[in-house]
């Protein structure tokens, strides 16, 4: 592929890795060995809702994204203005994510890769993310904190490889987040850790005591949600806190912002000293946390540099970022044979080869 | 049907499409994914309609063997569930029917 003679690029993205459905259609403009231009056509977003109390679970959520592929499909062609023959590659979520999910997307990428008679890109989840922010903040050479309701990693890249320097070792943070306000029966519209994040705003008065489980460059969740469970009981009853008053979800749902925050804050600030960078970029869609972004904030600051972020459009799943990172990876040469093209529950950042980098 | 020792439940699906590019995509789009359960075996291939053209091969046919009905009814629930994605992909994606919409968009 002659890519010189292609000085427009345009890929469409498909990601269905876990509950929300996303599609978009990307365009590289340049040559793909410059830093070449990025611009979002489309970004169209459906996120399957459940019942306050209740998690989503792989069989709805497969079903969700097989009832609305075509409509967003349809939405995310007409947003971008594009014909067929103006797109060069389907890229659709490889993994990780959840099984059921993840083959309903793909089901749909191949049978409309095989209707134009494009190729096809499998992309890694995490990989999207990634390349995404760097694309929308511009930081070249950041440390990645990439946390969401199924991941938590904090990557530096190194010789083509998004490196994971600490991850945690049992539940994902947004996944700790997601079961409490749960316990709590908080509303899971738009997403549950936006609700804690606006209860916790109204808390402040006592930091409640969890525990703080940083080991080296790992974290570990799921005894904190434990406790935090614990407290929520406690609270049912009418506990009190510390200070002699009724404990209230605003002070759990701060106390446990405050802590899980606090973790990821100091792996991160370690691997930043480790790789002698001082940006931070935050992914994933507890980085649309405003108070996660306010303490990496701080931190960065102490340490002379800054903290890139991004918006709900591009931090929560969607699919312009799959379309991006499929984009770059096609652009070296890289194709999924349908054949190939299954999709993995489990698919490491690290397994994936950044030929797109130096 | 013959049936086979240790995989007494079968069942084959005929689904016939219009022409056999649809069902060859189909075909393709569907047998990727393995099934995820080894109680369950399938066979995926494109075939004539019986009484039409040998050389169209236009029918998706999909042979089901299975250790017990439970599980053929797994399968073969999962594998429409997939089916109907591709049938309705075809129907409002496929290059003629964008393209007739963007006209019109155009147009209109």
């Amino acid at each position: 592929m002659d890519l010189t003679a292609h000085p427009n690029r345009i890929a469409l993205g498909l990601e269905g890795s876990a509950n929300k459905l996303g599609i978009g259609v990307i365009l590289h403009t340049g040559s793909s060995l410059d830093p070449s231009t990025s611009t979002v056509l489309s970004n169209i977003r459906h996120t399957f809702v459940s019942p306050p109390g209740t998690g989503f679970l792989p069989k709805d959520t497969a079903k969700h994204h097989r009832s609305f592929l075509v409509r967003i499909a349809k939405q995310a062609l007409s947003a971008a203005n594009v014909s067929i023959s103006q797109i060069d590659c389907i890229c659709y979520t490889k993994g990780p994510g959840m099984g059921a999910p993840l083959t309903s997307v793909a089901i749909g990428a191949r049978t409309l890769s095989l209707l134009w008679n494009k190729p096809l890109v499998g992309v890694n989840h995490c990989v999207g993310h990634i390349e995404m922010g760097r694309a929308i903040t511009g930081a070249s050479h950041p440390v990645v904190l990439y946390v969401s309701g199924g991941n938590t990693q904090v990557i530096a890249y190194a010789e083509q490889r998004y490196r994971i320097f600490g991850e945690a070792l049992d539940i994902a943070v947004g996944n700790c987040l997601d079961r409490f306000a749960r316990t709590i029966e908080i509303s899971n519209d738009p997403a549950p850790g936006y609700n804690i994040e606006q209860l916790a705003k109204q808390g402040g008065r006592v930091l409640l005591d969890l525990p703080y489980a940083v080991k080296g460059m790992d974290c570990s969740f799921s005894g904190i949600l434990t406790r935090a469970d614990e407290l929520a009981a406690h609270m049912k009853k009418g506990g009190k806190a510390p200070d002699g008053e009724p404990i209230t979800p605003a002070d759990l749902c701060f106390s446990l912002q405050e802590t899980v925050f606090s973790m990821l804050v100091e792996i991160t600030e370690r691997a930043m000293a480790h790789v002698g960078s001082n940006q931070v970029l935050i992914v994933g869609g507890v980085g649309c946390n405003e108070r996660l972004q306010e303490m990496m904030g701080a931190m960065a600051a102490d340490r002379g540099g800054s903290v890139y972020a991004t918006d709900e459009r591009f931090c929560i799943d969607n699919g312009i970022m799959i379309a991006h990172a499929g984009l770059l990876a096609y652009e070296t040469g890289f194709q999924t044979p349908i054949e190939e093209s299954t999709c993995t529950q489990r698919f490491r950042t690290d397994e994936v080869l950044v030929k797109w980098r130096k | 049907m013959a049936t086979d020792t240790g995989f007494p439940c079968s069942l084959t699906l005929q689904v016939p499409f219009p022409n056999a590019r649809l069902a060859s995509v189909a075909l393709q789009a569907l047998r990727v994914d393995k099934e995820l359960s080894s109680l369950v075996t399938r066979h995926f291939t494109t075939v004539a309609a019986a009484g039409g053209p040998s050389d169209l091969q236009n029918v998706l046919q999909i042979e089901y063997k299975a250790t017990t009905n439970r599980m053929l009814r797994v399968a073969v629930n999962s594998f429409f569930d997939g089916l109907a994605l591709v049938l309705e992909v075809m129907e409002e994606l496929d290059v003629d029917v964008v393209e007739e919409r963007q006209k019109a968009a155009k147009t209109g």
